[in-house]
């Protein structure tokens, strides 16, 4: 009895009232989090514009957004530059972090210092220096200098959590794949990456909702063609929230998770969800 | 510094090899990356708060101390208190809040875990402002939130809960949390659960297991998440504005003010410096004492 | 489709960068390339208004917003966009000439200018219209709710009372503020001295800690949402709070409203002024300022264009006030490096708390 008691103590998620515990705090946890988001889906169907009294269903809201060619362009261009600078600052973050742990430079400490410039520079100073630097360095305006910008505050988000990742890695990981005959590259995307993988996965994902949602520093290394939609959305907003903002939104979330839950589905096609 | 400045153990390989030229090569990208548009803007950022401005609102660059004076002032400095005592409280809420579903999260079979993680970063990949417009629905006096409680009948009057302390503190944590469940996931992931095994099979309970050994070994996640949440949080001010009112200010919106309202980019500038130079000189001292504690 | 296009003009734009060489201004129209581009306020130019101009002309339009005078002349002085017209509210306007920042307008492109209201063209910041053209106009004034408040609302003084402590929404913006100080203190609103400064800290010091929210971007959300009952916002918002409600009375402040111009300009950096001349005759078009006026509910200048307006629009009483209350309001003029006087002040008795 006691022996039985203590095997299930001895599970290392913890006994079943801790885990019941830790998914009952997680399933609130996602009910704070998507409360919002719950109800801009609802109003994205209200009749009416101004106020959140509920006032009947409509979908004019929608047909008004898909024939709104700005916003969606801005849209457009929000998810293009998002992808390019996430991309970007993966592999920025990933293989600085990499390099850092594994080799020592002389210059070490500097260039760690200077990683964490852009995550405590306050942003207006950031996007007025980059405007100054652009046009210092002959730049146009437009999606090229966002996508630096946008690069340049968010790499770091992933470089600092690879870190953290790699802190408790076991050093000799990458000398036993050498042992077994492993070239240092081989090593690497072999062994070390697939480690890395789920700080990539998460940096990856800090990085794109960082670049989604920018609007300070992308105002200033903006061009016309290069608008996002926060931009927009900053500039709607001052006339009163529109519920075409509402419906965009409702509809990048649902097509989002329906993405999200199809791509689960692939990867297990026989267990399913 | 950087993450590695909350860690308890050095943050390079204990093999770390001398870097070769194949090494400085693959760190070109990371390097020139720095130079160009981390160094270069903030030399220009440390030069305007060193110069003097126009009736425009021109930097005109003439060497000048007057920013630095002028940010020596008790104004500033209560600004300043207010917006690290949003900051600190906002990181300590994520992280009572976010452990247990990080953990949960990280801790789940493999299969869930990428998508749970997804879960958390979707209702942020929509507007900031569409989002915390959303919030205003729920708390106003005529929100959802009082909507329900007056027809409840607990109470009687609409709760204020709109531009509050208590509003601020709500937008806060939620625009930072996933920035800490992140983080603390991705270390919780790698638990060796032989680890936690042992500690049970030495008599732990698990709080024990959890105090001494769990906590212990997600704490470069936590560190980072704290770091993720607390930095930006302390330069914010849309929340502030938004959810609280703005009729607290805080050092960004006194900082961003410089450059929309005063057209005094220099001093603007001189602020940001400061703030950013308090930064690294306290994770500096940070990180020595860290060291030294492990030295001893 | 247009995405796919973008994507292949990222790879260009160092070439880009290195061939757009600015062309000669000045020749006549038929030799500039169909391009405009418009550096204006977010959602003040409706889209509408933009495509019928494209349509007609053949111009394509490019749109770039800004959320402040200063950060669009940041942005202009900095020289990174190129601009063809941009948009300055009056005190801006004064700035940029004193700066020699604006082409002088070419009057003769601008056949529809006799569709402005007398006193539009000649406006203290630009008298004769000789580098701007009024686009549009508003005031600042108190919305009441007057389900919540009964007692009557004549002036700034009677907004600042201890009864409506937390009840109270203002712009975020310490010009403003202090305009309406100076007002109150018998003061012109453009006596901004350290001096007046120093008496006005006082009323300040009173008024502040009473309101509950800061907001120059949509101060009406907070008085719809009934989390404050009054407020000094912008007429805009006054209007379309009292096109919601009828219970969100609109009040001219006794000690004296003042009148904002948001004006079409162009930069002497500009690449198109021939394209930009054809858009601001275009925009005062009676049938084009109706469609302005229609969408934004603020003071439209052009008198033409109010003739077509509802009387509904007309009566709205934030919208347009009694002529002679607005012939008798002042405009801001430049501050210049004062400006960082005023927002040090208002930052300052903030912070000092409530």
């Amino acid at each position: 009895m006691v022996a039985e008691a203590a095997r299930g103590w001895m599970r290392p998620d913890g006994p079943t009232w801790v885990r019941w515990l830790g998914g009952g705090w997680t399933v609130l946890v996602f009910a704070f989090l998507y409360l919002p988001i719950v109800l801009l889906v609802v109003f994205s169907f209200n009749e009416t514009k101004s106020g959140f009294r509920w006032e009947g269903f409509t979908l004019k809201w929608y047909e008004a957004l898909f024939q709104n060619r700005v916003l969606l362009q801005a849209f457009g261009n929000t998810l293009m530059i998002g992808a390019a600078s996430t991309l970007l600052a993966t592999v920025l973050g990933t293989l600085g972090a990499w390099m850092l742990y594994r080799y020592r430079f002389s210059i070490h400490r500097t260039l760690e210092a200077f990683i964490f410039v852009p995550m405590i520079m306050p942003e207006i100073l950031m996007g007025v220096s980059l405007l100054v630097l652009f046009v210092i360095l002959n730049f146009q305006l437009g999606y090229l200098t966002v996508i630096i910008a946008h690069v340049t505050f968010t790499f770091p988000f992933v470089l600092v959590g690879m870190q953290a990742r790699l802190q408790g890695m076991d050093p000799f990981l990458e000398e036993a794949a050498m042992d077994l005959g492993a070239t240092p590259w081989q090593a690497f995307t072999k062994v070390i990456l697939p480690y890395l993988m789920p700080a990539i996965a998460s940096g990856a994902l800090l990085a794109f909702s960082l670049s989604l949602d920018d609007y300070i520093v992308t105002v200033f290394v903006t061009g016309a063609e290069s608008q996002t939609l926060p931009l927009k959305v900053y500039g709607m907003v001052r006339v009163g929230l529109n519920p075409q903002l509402n419906a965009l939104s409702a509809l990048g979330i649902i097509l989002t998770i329906v993405l999200v839950l199809a791509s689960e589905r692939l990867k297990q096609p026989a267990k399913g969800m | 510094m950087g993450g590695a400045a909350f860690s308890d153990t050095a943050a390079s390989h204990p093999a770390s090899a001398t870097a070769g030229w194949k090494a400085w090569l693959l760190l070109a990208p990371l390097l020139i990356w720095l130079g160009v548009f981390v160094a270069l803007p903030t030399a220009l950022l440390i030069l305007t708060s060193f110069s003097k401005r126009d009736a425009l609102g021109r930097v005109i660059y003439d060497f000048t101390l007057e920013n630095y004076l002028n940010s020596f002032n008790p104004t500033w400095l209560t600004i300043f208190g207010n917006s690290i005592f949003y900051a600190f409280l906002a990181t300590v809420i994520c992280v009572v809040v976010g452990y247990p579903a990080a953990y949960t999260i990280g801790r789940a079979s493999p299969r869930v875990r990428h998508l749970l993680l997804t879960l958390v970063m979707i209702p942020f990949w929509t507007s900031f402002l569409i989002r915390t417009y959303a919030w205003i629905s729920i708390l106003s006096e005529q929100g959802l939130a009082n909507s329900l409680l007056l027809a409840s009948r607990i109470f009687t009057d609409p709760l204020p809960m709109m531009y509050t302390p208590f509003s601020i503190v709500l937008g806060l944590v939620y625009n930072y949390l996933p920035f800490m469940i992140l983080p603390i996931y991705t270390s919780v992931e790698k638990l060796d659960n032989s680890l936690i095994e042992a500690a049970y099979d030495l008599g732990a309970g698990p709080m024990r297991a959890f105090s001494r050994v769990i906590i212990p070994l997600t704490k470069p996640g936590i560190a980072a998440g704290a770091l993720l949440v607390f930095v930006p949080a302390i330069a914010m001010y849309a929340i502030t504005t938004l959810m609280g009112g703005g009729s607290n200010p805080t050092i960004g919106e006194v900082i961003q003010n410089q450059f929309t309202k005063a057209r005094n980019q220099p001093f603007g500038a001189a602020l940001g410096v400061l703030l950013m130079l308090l930064f690294l000189v306290s994770f500096l001292i940070l990180s020595r004492r860290k060291n030294v504690a492990h030295a001893a | 489709m247009q995405n796919l296009r973008n994507l292949t003009l990222l790879a260009l734009p160092f070439l880009l960068a290195a061939c757009g060489g600015s062309k000669p201004a000045g020749a006549g129209a038929s030799n500039e390339e169909k391009k405009l581009n418009l550096y204006c306020w977010a959602e003040y130019i409706p889209q509408g208004v933009i495509d019928d101009f494209t349509k007609e002309t053949g111009i394509q339009v490019s749109v770039e917003n800004y959320a402040s005078n200063e950060e669009m002349i940041g942005k202009l002085l900095a020289g990174g966009g190129k601009y063809d017209l941009i948009q300055p509210s009056e005190y801006a306007v004064e700035a940029l000439i004193q700066d020699q920042q604006l082409q002088p307008l070419n009057q003769g492109a601008l056949t529809n200018l006799g569709n402005l209201a007398p006193e539009f063209r000649n406006m203290p910041f630009d008298a004769g219209n000789k580098f701007s053209v009024p686009f549009m106009a508003g005031f600042v004034g108190i919305v009441v709710n007057t389900d919540k408040i009964k007692t009557p609302i004549k002036s700034f003084n009677d907004v600042f009372v201890p009864a409506h402590k937390n009840r109270i929404v203002i712009l975020d913006d310490s010009r403003e503020i202090t305009s309406w100080a100076l007002g109150e203190a018998g003061l012109g609103i453009n006596d901004v001295t350290p001096e007046n400064l120093a008496k006005i800290r006082p009323m300040l010091q009173k008024w502040l800690p009473l309101v509950k929210v800061y907001d120059s971007d949509s101060p009406k959300t907070a008085l719809q949402n009934g989390d404050v009952d009054i407020g000094v916002v912008w007429s805009g918002e006054g209007a379309i709070l009292y096109n919601d409600n009828k219970k969100f009375q609109f009040v001219l402040p006794h000690s004296g409203a003042h009148l904002f111009v948001d004006n079409m300009a162009i930069p002497k950096t500009a690449q198109h002024p021939q394209n930009a001349h054809l858009f601001i005759n275009y925009l005062l078009r009676p049938e084009v300022g109706k469609k302005v006026a229609d969408e934004f509910p603020y003071y439209s200048p052009n008198r033409a264009a109010r003739s077509l307006l509802s009387p509904e629009q007309l009566a709205n009483p934030a919208s347009y006030p009694p002529a002679q209350e607005v012939s008798r309001m002042q405009t801001f003029k430049d501050l210049g490096p004062q400006a960082a006087a005023v927002d040090a002040l208002v930052t300052e008795i903030k912070a000092g708390g409530k």
